[in-house]
């Protein structure tokens, strides 16, 4: 065997069998590695407006609030979206199963003869959910919140996301 | 049905902007491709959307996206069987032992390294709806590609092709490309497998034998295609619609066996006869609609998905300069290293290495099919856009300053990978 062909072996075995069997390595020990769990997909909203409240939040009462809320997830972070409302764009954080996300509400239509003592319109609202069944399709429980409107108690919701529309679990 | 005024609106803005774009980046001696897939960016949320969000939502409404995909896939289809058309897997069996080490190193080095990264990515950009293993060996292909077409026409340009410096490049990039794909078409089988009822043993059965059928049968009818061309000087047309039907329906069926329409006319492309002149003729009638039509819109296509807005606050950041750092440092620092121990002198190896990390619009191919099996999220989409930008951005300034008077030490005119005037337009 000629020298240029014995340092071609040894240049290859240690450029490229070296690294493919480290390749091996590195995914045997990813394995064990834990990424957020997944939120992203269109999840429909069921608002809890049964509370006995005598200044209903005009978040509420003006519709301000999203019927479903679609996620698009980059790992601990999320992008919030509302189907059929782009004016209500939002982004969000995820700590373990916990959610937070905030959005600037859309100006609602003015109510008739008077106007709103109550009204959101322009403020931030604020998602606070944590995920029930990481697993499946999902389960989230949380509230919504308007900030700096005091007289607007936190609306509570369950969200629910039907397990074909949890966008990764198949192309 | 689409809306037409809305597409056709699409379409004019695209092109106008390409065009446009692309001149000026010509002016600062970048290919036109950079400049395309630049304005494939300011297209999109990062710059129009941001800056005009009600006009974006107008010409570009989530609903009408779908049809402006589809226009651009086709785009990529026939891309991809010019660039199969482009790639001469006889001349890859005669390689030297440097084009051989270099090829290899150039996709074992970001291959490791990007899986490396991975380890360190899957928890912060990722999501348990993907495992580490599709993840980590997306990471690798994406990082590992090299743009043959770009790389052919800076080559070109800067009259390297001959130099035994363009003829290793060029023939590693074909490697590159082939390895790639095939490494891509097994991840994507894996990943579509995990939610189909099929086993994947019956998913790759019928990709290893749909390749035999190509390979060993198809490819020999299709000199019937060389025997006209060489008998008559020219292809008929009833001749040039069953080449585009034959690559239609090779990628209907990788399609179908569960990978994606792009292998199969990359596939067509490597097995049609390749006699420079026959290989000259077809990219001819292909080329123009192809380049200056479809591919814009898959660039705006890509901008429409990228969203540098994701990457928010000083860690996003720091995660793009790692993916940069590292697709850099596996792709240019592996094929230098083995370049020179190789036996080339040290400039002459970082040259090849420099010319090796360009990405470009395979780069981009590459993470549309990420996208779309959902192995990376929208963030990390748009940081490897960013990053495909960068290193296809500084070959051509990199080269100038490491092989400032490479072509005037060019060797005699020799035999290549790939025919000279092949592709230069799709760069």
């Amino acid at each position: 065997m000629s020298s240029t062909n014995r340092n071609f072996i040894f240049a290859y075995a240690f450029l490229v069998v070296l690294p493919l069997v480290g390749l091996a390595g590195i995914l045997k020990s990813g394995r064990r590695l834990a990424a957020p769990p997944l939120i992203d997909g269109l999840w429909s909203i069921q608002l809890d407006t049964t509370a006995d409240d005598p200044h209903p939040c005009s978040l509420v009462s003006n519709s301000l609030l999203p019927k479903s809320i679609s996620i698009s997830q980059s790992g601990r972070t999320f992008v919030l979206a509302v189907p059929g409302n782009p004016q209500i764009t939002g982004s969000g954080t995820l700590d373990g199963n916990s959610l937070h996300a905030t959005w600037t509400a859309p100006a609602a239509a003015p109510l008739a003869g008077s106007l709103d003592p109550h009204s959101c319109s322009g403020q931030v609202v604020s998602l606070l959910a944590s995920l029930d069944r990481p697993t499946g399709g999902g389960v989230l429980t949380g509230s919504f919140s308007a900030a700096d409107c005091p007289s607007c108690t936190p609306v509570a919701f369950r969200a629910e996301r039907p397990r074909n529309t949890a966008s990764k679990e198949g192309p | 049905m689409p809306n037409l005024f809305t597409l056709v609106l699409q379409i004019t803005v695209i092109l106008a902007t390409c065009r446009l774009v692309g001149s000026l980046f010509r002016k600062i001696h970048q290919p036109r491709v950079v400049g395309e897939m630049f304005a494939g960016i300011l297209l999109g949320p990062s710059l129009l959307g941001w800056v005009a969000p009600h006009f974006s939502a107008y010409l570009f409404p989530a609903s009408s996206l779908g049809f402006l995909n589809a226009l651009s896939q086709v785009g990529v289809v026939i891309f991809m069987f010019l660039v199969g058309l482009g790639i001469n897997p006889k001349e890859l069996k005669h390689q030297s032992h440097a084009a051989v080490l270099v090829s290899h190193v150039s996709i074992t080095a970001p291959f490791v390294l990007a899986s490396l990264l991975a380890l360190y990515l899957y928890p912060r950009l990722s999501d348990n709806g993907v495992s580490f293993t599709n993840f980590a060996l997306f990471m690798g292909a994406a990082m590992s590609v090299t743009a043959f077409p770009v790389l052919a026409r800076i080559l070109i340009e800067r009259e390297m092709m001959h130099t035994r410096l363009g003829t290793i490049a060029i023939a590693c990039a074909a490697v590159d490309d082939v390895t790639g794909w095939c490494i891509l078409a097994y991840i994507v089988v894996l990943i579509r497998a995990a939610h189909q009822s099929a086993s994947i043993w019956i998913t790759l059965g019928g990709i290893l034998a749909f390749a035999a059928v190509m390979i060993y049968g198809v490819r020999f009818l299709l000199r019937g295609y060389e025997r006209t061309f060489r008998k008559n000087g020219a292809i008929s047309e009833n001749g040039m619609a069953s080449l585009i039907l034959l690559a239609m329906i090779s990628a209907l069926c990788t399609e179908r066996l569960g990978i994606h329409l792009l292998f199969g006319s990359f596939l067509m492309g490597a097995i049609m006869p390749k006699e420079p002149k026959f290989v000259r003729y077809v990219l001819d009638r292909f080329e123009t609609v192809t380049i200056t039509l479809l591919l814009p819109l898959f660039f705006a296509f890509t901008g429409l998905r990228t969203n540098i807005g994701l990457m928010k606050g000083p860690n996003m950041w720091f995660y793009c300069a790692l993916i940069i750092l590292v697709a850099t440092g596996g792709k240019l620092g592996g094929s230098t290293i083995a370049a020179w121990l190789s036996g080339m002198q040290v400039r002459e190896a970082a040259g090849l290495g420099t010319l090796m990390n360009t990405r470009g619009l395979m780069e981009l191919v590459i993470l549309n099919i990420g996208m779309d099996i959902r192995v990376i999220s929208p963030a990390l989409f748009s940081m490897m856009v960013l990053m495909a930008l960068f290193t296809t951005f500084m070959t051509t300034p990199a080269l100038e300053l490491i092989c400032p008077d490479y072509s005037l030490r060019a060797t005699p005119k020799k035999k290549t990978a790939v025919p000279e005037v092949e592709l230069q337009e799709i760069a």
